[in-house]
């Protein structure tokens, strides 16, 4: 570990012999294709598929009527709700699921989708969530006993407690910050060839999914087929980012068909199906109160929030947190009292939320405290990071029980804080900003000092859709001392078959080469709930070090019946058991795997091998501090990034080349949300980033360079004192870009720009204040 | 349904030929036909890239053309890079330098770099950037794609051109 | 998605004339690309179909018109159209305002305001390509309107045909390109 080993997996994506869905051909496999809702909100009056069916090559259409004389027309989503598999009633939502169509041939399966005929009675549309909870708003969901579109309300923290404080409060700072809908669009679609094999009377799914043995288990429950019966294969996957965390319609019913048609049939979606249909993130519409005194301590925190859930609560969350982990908002500062509530709400839009690249909520939860701390600073006419560093929780207050009911496993803020500064040259940038603000020039600095909380987590607290998230770990010693290992994690590009051989080759001496690591069949690999929100090394990657661990426990036994001397004696290296004071008395562990099928001691069972399932006894805390230096174009608008530093702090290493790859990655993503995507929705509820035309993906013209840093403040309760990396670049990074723009206008009075900040946003601002060039 | 007519391409050196209609994407051609699934399919608007593959030397985004309009041509797509057992030296790049993560986006990017590093053997970070601004990526950020390539860039250039593949 | 569409345009007939074409929805409908009225329901509802082609995709609206107001001392009309996509792949709706005014030299100038409202997938384009696509249908609608006021008002003409699909596609991304914003 500590090593940037090169990936192993790089060698068949290099040549192109990666194995994505659909790159899947099985014989006589069929094809599907959705056929979709152009409406937001309407009343189902009938469908027509007498001509789609006609059309020679295609099986058949299948509808929700169909689906619902087998109780299939609505599927139980990830959070205590139930969306429809295929429309029955109403549509919901423009680009919702509506029939599939069955067909030899992909194209044949496009033109019958457009042979299908749907009579629909247009509904009044609902796509502002601050209006949901209006007297006279049309209620969404008929399904539900409470007619209403109120989801849930959640509140945490001390609410009588908090308002005395803001009451009395010395300085009080407030921002309204919308975090928008956006899309994680992974480069790969969403997909799976469904195979339902009636002479075997096996279902093998070929599934994008994030967590194959989760939906493995669902689609058992929901399916009613034996789970022994189902087999979920995750092959590669292009990209994650929680956007194949769900369960989506396109899936059943290609289970469906491939059950009624005895074929295999494949359904892969496009992109804008994707964009429209699956799940979405964020649009959390937020509101900030920090108290202070007047010499810059914070003292309370107050939030609240709506929450548009779209047409379903699809929400893929640990089902005690409505909010997901939202409330790590108070973040990296030390004071006493918060309180927050969130309310959720049913609209005519896509259903989600996911967490897209964060751990449940937490990148809304940062990008509002940064963002507040900012709105401080500015009402204090204090620097920011000087308000910062003032307030950050001290390492001995370590763990750290925050306001909201966190206790923060470790930290040391201030010294990321530090080699940020040192590494941007921060007072060289002031006193430049200072210059070019005298000349006219527009130029700004940002901060996000963010802490997030991974690794979900401990089996008391944490499970989804009832399932408790552990992750799991199986290794094997072959005879000639190579290993085999399966977890329950699915990477979709985080390097796991390097990472975890890495995992294995500390805890065991195995060289990496020697280790394979396999994930995503569910037959073969232990059970997990998959790979999101950073939970891997936090959890799998315990696991491994667990089970690696019960290995040495053994392998010690036989080492000691090799040399012929007791347990006692023995000290360990990597890779090799040797007598105490006698180094050379040793035996490897190739040895000593060798050993275990051929010379085991005495009643001891043969085999070199064990299986851990991590249930970990806190969630982890990475952290960071990210500058941004931008420069604004006075004529356009436009916002050039000129230097990026990220600093982070996940503990332990294991990788530093994978490390290192995953920040770029979610830097980039970060500032494509600050800059650049939405998907907003119209009056009438048409979706209006439903491609790439609209949905903005930088390009490496876009992207400017990112300078990475880091510390190691290592988790107290890892085995290997790690945290989890992969997505603190997403979460710390939207309040830097925003923090940098506001911070280049605040001297014309600009407190706070909601994302996307778009050219002709800022342009409108400069026009506003009379700043335009 | 239109007629089906009879189309032939060089793929990667070998003779291909299909009887197809005149709708059938190049992209589903070179995945369906010699079955080269190296080749993606990312978006439904001509955007992200991951169907590069060049033809007749030049690079196309293979979603955007019929198989038919390809006839005669001769393709290289990302299975057509590694010569005699050997990793070209883009393919080697990508690997020592990072370069991918998911590997979606890969054959796509190689096959653009590629193109870049045959009209422009030592293309600046800027010339490498714009090179590849037709290729989306959501995994690296691009950082280590533009290492890759100037990694290659330099090996091609101390390894003379005997390591591209003989494609017009 | 709401657009509103304002056009004006000159004729030489004089203002009666023009207004007795105006305020005869089966007369304007003919001059309307690819519309057609199919029944009169009663004094002022008719039904009616419209083809819309962009690019390659064609719709086929089915839907009703309603005269909201005729107001013929002042010379305006005000209308209601109404269309779902037959297939089921969206809907769209118009209300009009039509004015006309007596021009010094006998003729009329014709102003129209249409707020326009489209759900589908055609709405995804954004204002885009229905706002040039609205451009090259009043463009022709113009040219019809003009024509008809030249014939006598007894010859009463089909349906004007849809614009062809090529032409509409390749004008609107002309026009996408060169519009002034």
């Amino acid at each position: 570990m500590g090593h940037s080993i090169k990936r192993k997996e790089d060698l068949r994506f290099i040549q192109g012999k990666g194995n994505y869905v659909d790159d899947v051909n099985l014989p006589d496999m069929v094809y599907g294709h959705m056929v979709r809702s152009p409406y937001a909100h309407a009343r189902l009056k009938g469908i027509n598929t007498e001509n789609a069916k006609q059309l020679p090559g295609v099986l058949t259409v299948i509808t929700g009527e169909d689906l619902a004389k087998a109780n299939l027309a609505w599927m139980p989503t990830l959070f205590f709700d139930k969306q429809m598999v295929l429309a029955t009633g109403k549509v919901l939502f423009q680009s919702q699921e509506v029939a599939f169509v069955v067909a030899e041939d992909p194209y044949i399966a496009a033109d019958a989708a457009e042979l299908v005929e749907v009579d629909y009675e247009e509904l009044p549309v609902l796509v502002d969530p601050h209006k949901a909870l209006d007297p006279d708003a049309p209620i969404l969901r008929d399904d539900r006993e409470d007619k209403s579109n109120h989801i849930f309300h959640w509140e945490v923290g001390d609410r009588a407690a908090t308002d005395k404080v803001f009451e009395d409060a010395e300085v009080k700072a407030k921002v309204h910050a919308v975090f928008q809908r956006c899309h994680p669009a992974p480069l790969e679609t969403c997909g799976c060839v469904a195979d339902h094999n009636a002479a075997t009377g096996r279902l093998t799914i070929y599934l994008t999914s994030q967590a194959p043995h989760a939906h493995r288990t669902l689609f058992a429950i929901v399916g009613g087929i034996p789970e022994n019966n189902i087999r979920v294969i995750s092959p590669d996957i292009g990209g994650g980012f929680g956007n194949k965390v769900p369960i989506y319609p396109g899936y059943v019913c290609a289970v469906v068909a491939s059950l009624t048609l005895g074929r295999p049939v494949k359904w892969i979606e496009t992109r804008s199906e994707n964009l429209q249909s699956t799940g979405f993130a964020r649009d959390y519409h937020m509101t900030a109160e920090l108290a202070a005194t007047q010499d810059g301590k914070i003292q309370a925190m107050r939030v609240k929030t709506l929450a548009d859930h779209g047409a379903f609560n699809a929400a893929a969350q640990p089902t005690k947190f409505p909010a997901g982990l939202f409330s790590i908002c108070t973040g990296a500062y030390d004071y006493p009292t918060a309180f927050c509530e969130v309310d959720g709400v049913y609209t005519n839009k896509a259903p989600g939320g996911i967490a897209y690249r964060c751990s449940f909520r937490v990148t809304e939860a940062a990008y509002l405290i940064e963002r507040a701390v900012d709105v401080l600073a500015q009402e204090l006419k204090t620097d920011p990071v000087e308000l910062r560093r003032k307030n950050f929780i001290s390492p001995e207050k370590f763990p750290y029980k925050s306001p909201l009911g966190w206790s923060y496993d470790s930290g040391d803020y201030d010294a990321a804080m530090k080699v940020a500064l040192d590494t941007i040259g921060y007072d060289a940038l002031r006193k430049e900003q200072q210059e070019k603000r005298a000349k006219g020039e527009l130029m700004g600095i940002g901060i996000s000092s963010f802490v997030e909380v991974v690794g979900a987590g401990p089996a008391h607290t944490f499970d989804i859709a009832g399932i408790k998230m552990f992750d799991s770990c199986e290794i094997r010693i072959h005879p000639t001392g190579k290993a085999m290992c399966r977890m329950g994690t699915k990477s979709q590009g985080q390097g796991h078959e390097t990472t975890y051989a890495q995992i294995v080759a500390q805890e065991l001496g195995i060289p990496a080469a020697d280790v394979t690591v396999e994930e995503g069949d569910t037959d073969t690999a232990p059970y997990g709930l998959g790979t999101y929100a950073s939970r891997s090394t936090p959890v799998s990657g315990a696991a491994t070090a667990m089970a690696a661990r019960k290995i040495r426990d053994k392998a010690k036994k036989i080492a000691a019946h090799l040399l012929e001397c007791s347990e006692e004696d023995l000290d360990w290296e990597p890779g090799k058991f040797f007598v105490k004071g006698a180094p050379s008395k040793a035996k490897t562990i190739q040895d000593i795997a060798f050993a275990a099928y051929t010379n085991m001691p005495e009643g001891m069972e043969a085999g070199l091998e064990a299986v851990d399932y991590y249930d970990p006894p806190n969630l982890t805390f990475p952290f960071g501090t990210y500058i941004c230096v931008v420069d604004i174009d006075k004529g356009t608008g436009e916002v050039k990034v000129r230097r990026f530093v990220a600093v982070d702090d996940c503990g332990n290493i294991i990788n530093p080349m994978i490390v290192e790859g995953q920040i770029h990655g979610g830097l980039t993503e970060g500032l494509a949300i600050a800059f650049m995507q939405q998907i907003g929705y119209d009056e009438n509820g048409n979706v209006q980033g439903g491609t790439f035309m609209d949905y903005l993906l930088p390009t490496a013209v876009e992207t400017p360079h990112w300078e990475t840093g880091k510390t190691c403040t290592p988790s107290p309760h890892h085995p290997f004192g790690a945290k989890g990396v992969g997505e603190s670049p997403n979460v710390g990074s939207p309040a830097a870009f925003v923090n940098a723009v506001v911070d280049a206008l605040s001297h014309l009075g600009v407190k706070h720009i909601d994302m996307p900040i778009a050219p002709w946003k800022v342009w409108n601002i400069l026009k506003e204040k009379g700043a335009v060039n | 349904m239109a007629k089906k007519q009879l189309v032939q391409i060089k793929v990667n050196g070998r003779n291909r030929e299909a009887m197809v209609e005149p709708r059938l994407l190049l992209v589903h051609f070179i995945r369906g036909i010699p079955g080269l699934t190296g080749t993606h399919v990312g978006c439904d608007t001509t955007h992200c890239g991951a169907c590069t593959v060049l033809l007749d030397g030049k690079t196309v985004k293979s979603c955007t053309m019929f198989a038919v309009q390809a006839d005669g041509c001769e393709l290289l797509t990302v299975e057509g890079l590694m010569q005699n057992g050997k990793l070209h030296p883009l393919q080697e790049g990508f690997k020592e330098e990072h370069g991918l993560q998911c590997g979606f986006c890969t054959p796509g990017m190689l096959i653009s770099s590629y193109a870049l590093l045959s009209k422009n053997e030592n293309p600046s970070e800027e010339e490498i950037r714009w090179g590849i601004s037709g290729n989306l990526c959501r995994c690296t950020g691009y950082q280590n794609i533009v290492k890759a390539v100037q990694y290659a860039a330099g090996k091609m250039e101390q390894g003379g051109k005997d390591d591209l593949p003989n494609i017009a | 998605m709401a657009m509103r569409i304002e056009k004006t345009f000159q004729v030489k007939e004089p203002i009666d004339q023009v207004w007795s074409l105006l305020s005869d929805p089966r007369r304007v409908a003919t001059c309307v690309p690819g519309a057609k009225i199919t029944e009169q329901v009663d004094e002022k509802t008719y039904k009616g179909t419209i083809s819309v082609k962009v690019g390659p995709s064609a719709t086929d609206y089915k839907g009703e018109l309603e005269i909201l107001r005729l107001d013929a001392e002042n010379h305006e009309i005000e209308i209601l159209g109404k269309g779902q996509d037959v297939r089921g792949r969206g809907s769209a709706s118009m209300k009009m305002t039509g004015k006309l005014r007596s021009l010094e030299d006998g003729g009329t100038e014709v102003t129209s305001v249409s707020e326009v409202n489209v759900v589908g997938i055609l709405a995804q384009m954004g204002s885009r390509v229905i706002s040039e696509v609205s451009n090259i249908m009043f463009g022709q609608f113009v040219k019809n309107f003009q024509a008809q006021l030249q014939q006598p008002a007894d010859a009463a003409t089909g349906e004007a045909k849809p614009i062809n699909a090529a032409s509409l596609a390749w004008a609107a991304a002309k026009g996408a390109f060169h519009r002034q914003s």
